[in-house]
């Protein structure tokens, strides 16, 4: 009965070239992921060959501390991992560098990279989008006539009367299906696996089995519609409509409405403070200044006021001054990415496609709380580095003392592990409520 | 008489169609999707502007209430550049929420251009935005073939078409008329969105409503209704020479995923594969490595500088630049700035070309899809394309640069060239200059402008109703009736 079929599902064109349309597909997005990869390892090399060859430069030409870290960058690398390549998330949009000297922060923290504006709006064809578009459209081309082609084709009648049960004859229809979805989906994965060296870990597999679940959700989702017993025509309607509407109408509208919820004008205000915080104090009193800066680092409370018109203590208070009094806003904003993470993914929570997505994102540490990981990491490298120069400045160490070849880029380390029943646990409940749902229509289906 | 016989088909048409529940339900759908996305391109365009604004202006009183001081200070102190959304952007979000909209400007340094909305966004913006554009772009063709699939094979199917030609009805009146009345429904949708967006525009403050605008706005309705009708047209044709209602759907959502979600997404993707553009550590350190070897203005025994510095000393004849009669400092910043500048822009231009290059696969295959045409010209009327952003990032810079050139010109004449001791106070010049310079306004393209860029899309778009137009006629020469 099997062979039949697989015989039978296997002998339509139209099934083997999207098959292979697929699979071609498939394949663009992991060279796309792979191209992606080689890009932010490349750009990871120059970073560090810059900045090895930027102190070089810079401590050979300045003998004055003050003046030598006005110049000097310093970057902190979020490597991505190779999964990155399955779902590039926001890693497009958002750099996974930051370079900065250690004057006010808030000005250097935010800079973007080169970007194509085009590129960025298309989005990136990876393997989350082949899966998470792609596939579903498979899914819903084999099987929205299971069961009404028979019922067109009028063979249905014969089916329910010869065959031992209706019920086991669509389901075993529907398992081929599955099945070879199955099959070309892990080609892809091994594909994907050999192509880009992927470390096979608990990242992975959380991919893997996220995007198995995603599937089971659009099976379920086009078997409970084909249990109506509509025509071929109503279904594919259906099915194509539903798909518009959880892949892009949804989704879309969720995005734009917490955008409008949650607008960040604190971004524009952060940016504004920062460089009146700093600037205005130029022309301030230099006590008022120096007592804001060692209300803040008391420790350093013994270099007093300096008393020259221009001294790099001084100065560095002044920059000081541009992160203090920005704090406020750039708190704000962060606390609002944070909102709009959070309600995203709780709205996410009942839409499998968009939960899927996100999931990818998280596991291949692709999403917004990951670049605002880097923000806070920045924060936090930025301080280490104004502390261990900070007193070197102020006593106008000896620039040949220090051993600058130590300082090469940095890497953020710290990894968050999968939590796995928050990741599978609305996809298990939205597939197993499905298919009692069709459970329930199947009970009536033999009768015609 | 025949316009009579199309358009009591067309009548037909949609009569029979309002019989269907199904329409009322898509007509309801899409009236609320209109809804919302005309709220949200309200509600994003009035309060990212009155934002923007906002700190274009707190940024301008702080920099016009800088006290007396020396004009470098000022140079350091810089500006900002806002990007201000334009009207239509309520329409046609386009490349909006992927373009920074934020950029600090200072003397020696082109900072980038921050906070787009993209970088605050989630995952979820990958699914796209919802707005009144999007909507006549992908979710009208959808809606339009799902009208008009069966159109005419339904008729053969039930025996009605070979009635209808046995009775004198010709061809051609059919598939006009059948188009016609697929196009009758269609606007349905397409006219609640040209009224809300005029609405809109009305609504807008008087400044930003102008014949431009007007223009504009013709425009994206006229390019907006062809395209409706080439759809029209491609639907009819494609149910005549289908087999059966079936095969007919079946072609037609082939065709519009093809046209909609996996064309413009891979060629996208390809230009970006084929044509890699450089990184910014890339073009950081090729700009940097083009400024040194120019010279560096900060080091006193640098070749270029110290020729400068000799030919001006013979040109005045005098012995040091201290008896010059302006700021020596002022002269070779002016000059540092200038030769950086000139080098920054060359090598930005560079990167828009290849940016240029990765889009050009996109905009060809607006000649064998109608809807990358209608997209392209949508976005450039509706100020929110690739090149309005460019415009910015180049007004922006203009913009920085002649604020420095500016305030090296007034140390150049105001500033002393004796050199203070540690504790003197500083030179400076008074604050009545900081009024002088004009704050940053952001101009939008003009339309000739915006229109010129997009002129193989707008000729692409008339060949594809030239196209189907010829294509009607000649099935209503050769089409069969079973």
């Amino acid at each position: 009965m099997y062979a039949l079929f697989i015989k039978q599902f296997l002998r339509s064109k139209a099934v083997i070239l999207s098959f292979i349309l697929t699979l071609i597909m498939g394949i663009i997005s992991i060279l796309i992921g792979q191209q992606f990869l080689s890009r932010q390892e490349n750009i990871i090399r120059q970073v560090t060959a810059h900045q090895r060859e930027h102190i070089e430069r810079n401590v050979a030409a300045h003998d004055e501390m003050g003046l030598l870290l006005y110049y000097l960058r310093f970057s902190l690398i979020s490597q991505p991992d190779k999964i990155a390549a399955l779902s590039i998330g926001q890693r497009d949009v958002n750099p996974s560098i930051q370079s900065v000297t250690i004057r006010t922060l808030e000005g250097q923290r935010y800079d973007t990279d080169l970007n194509n504006p085009s590129n960025l709006q298309s989005g990136n064809l990876d393997l989350g989008f082949v899966i998470l578009y792609l596939f579903p459209l498979l899914i819903i081309a084999f099987t929205f006539n299971l069961l009404s082609e028979e019922q067109e084709a009028g063979t249905w009648r014969l089916i329910a009367v010869q065959a031992k049960s209706a019920q086991t004859y669509l389901l075993r229809k529907v398992s081929v299906r599955t099945i070879a979805l199955y099959i070309l989906l892990a080609v892809l994965f091994l594909i994907a696996i050999l192509g880009l060296s992927l470390p096979v870990n608990e990242a992975l597999l959380a991919f893997a089995i996220a995007s198995v679940l995603y599937l089971a959700f659009w099976f379920a989702f086009c078997f409970w519609v084909i249990t109506f017993k509509r025509s071929s025509s109503f279904n594919v309607l259906t099915l194509l409509s539903a798909w518009v509407v959880f892949t892009i109408l949804l989704p879309a509208a969720v995005n734009n409405f917490v955008a409008n919820l949650y607008p960040v004008p604190e971004s524009l205000a952060t940016m504004v403070e920062q460089r009146d915080g700093y600037h205005e104090k130029w022309d301030k009193d230099k006590g008022d200044t120096m007592e804001k800066f060692y209300a803040h680092y008391p420790q350093f409370k013994t270099y007093g006021v300096p008393e020259q018109t221009f001294s790099w203590l001084w100065y560095y208070a002044m920059q000081q001054m541009g992160d203090d009094e920005s704090l406020q806003h750039s708190r704000a904003m962060r606390d609002k990415i944070m909102q709009r993470e959070q309600v995203s993914r709780s709205i996410a929570m009942v839409m499998p496609t968009m939960h899927t997505q996100l999931l990818f994102n998280d596991v291949a540490r692709t999403s917004l709380s990951d670049y605002v990981q880097l923000l806070d990491s920045t924060q936090t490298f930025h301080e280490r580095m104004r502390l261990h120069f900070y007193p070197k400045i102020f006593d106008n160490a000896v620039v040949k003392d220090e051993d600058w070849k130590r300082f090469t880029p940095e890497y953020i380390t710290e990894r968050k592990s999968v939590n796995w029943l928050a990741m599978l646990l609305p996809l298990i409940i939205t597939v197993a409520i499905l298919c009692i749902l069709s459970g329930s229509n199947m009970r009536r289906i033999k009768s015609v | 008489m025949k316009t009579t016989v199309s358009f009591l088909i067309a009548r037909q048409f949609c009569k029979n169609a309002f019989r269907s529940g199904a329409l009322y339900a898509i007509m309801i759908v899409m009236m609320v999707m209109i809804g919302f996305a005309a709220y949200s391109g309200w509600k994003i365009y009035t309060s990212q502007n009155a934002t923007r604004q906002h700190y274009q202006q707190e940024a301008r009183e702080s920099w016009e209430n800088n006290p007396d001081k020396h004009p470098h200070r000022m140079a350091h102190f810089g500006s900002f550049a806002f990007r201000l959304k334009h009207p239509l952007s309520m329409f046609d979000f386009g490349l909006e929420s992927f373009t920074g909209n934020a950029v600090y400007l200072e003397a020696h340094r082109q900072n980038s251009v921050n906070f787009s909305e993209a970088s605050f966004s989630t995952g979820l913006l990958r699914f796209g935005e919802i707005s009144m554009a999007m909507l006549l772009q992908v979710v009208l063709p959808l809606i339009v073939f799902f009208l008009g699939f069966a159109s005419i094979s339904a008729e053969r199917e039930n025996g009605t078409l070979k009635v209808m030609l046995t009775q004198g009805v010709a061809w051609k009146d059919i598939l006009v008329g059948k188009s016609m009345g697929i196009f009758s429904l269609a606007m349905f949708m397409v006219v609640p969105v040209i009224v809300i967006t005029l609405f809109l525009l009305l609504l807008t403050d008087q400044t930003s409503f102008t014949t431009d605008s007007l223009l504009r706005y013709a425009g994206i309705v006229i390019a907006y209704l062809v395209f409706t009708l080439v759809l029209c047209f491609i639907t009819v044709l494609i149910s005549t020479v289908s087999t059966s209602s079936k095969n007919a759907l079946m072609t037609l959502l082939a065709v519009w995923l093809f046209m909609i979600v996996l064309l413009p997404k891979t060629t996208q993707a390809l230009g970006n594969y084929f044509y890699p553009s450089l990184s910014k550590i890339e073009f950081d350190t090729a700009v940097e490595l083009d400024v040194l070897k120019e010279g560096d203005s900060h080091n006193p025994d640098d070749p270029h500088y110290k020729n400068l510095r000799d030919s001006v000393l013979q040109v005045y004849k005098v012995d040091s630049v201290q008896q010059l009669p302006f700021n020596y400092s002022g002269f070779v910043m002016r000059e540092g700035e200038r030769i950086s500048a000139e080098i920054y822009q060359r090598h930005l231009e560079e990167l828009v070309y290849t940016y240029k290059k990765q889009n050009s696969i996109n905009k060809i295959t607006a000649w064998i899809n109608p809807y990358a045409a209608v997209r392209n010209i949508s976005m450039a009327l509706s100020g929110t394309d690739f090149e309005s952003y460019v415009a910015f990032q180049q007004e922006a810079e203009r913009y920085r640069y002649q604020l420095a050139q500016t305030m090296n010109e007034l140390q150049m004449k105001f500033i002393s060239n004796e050199k203070l001791g540690p504790n003197d106070k500083p030179y400076t010049i008074s604050h009545e200059h900081w009024k002088e310079i004009p704050d940053f306004r952001p101009q939008h393209l003009s339309i000739d402008t915006a229109l010129g860029n997009e002129l193989s899309s707008m000729l692409s778009l008339v060949f594809w109703t030239v196209l189907s137009i010829a294509l009607i006629i000649r099935l209503s020469k050769k089409a069969k009736a079973i």
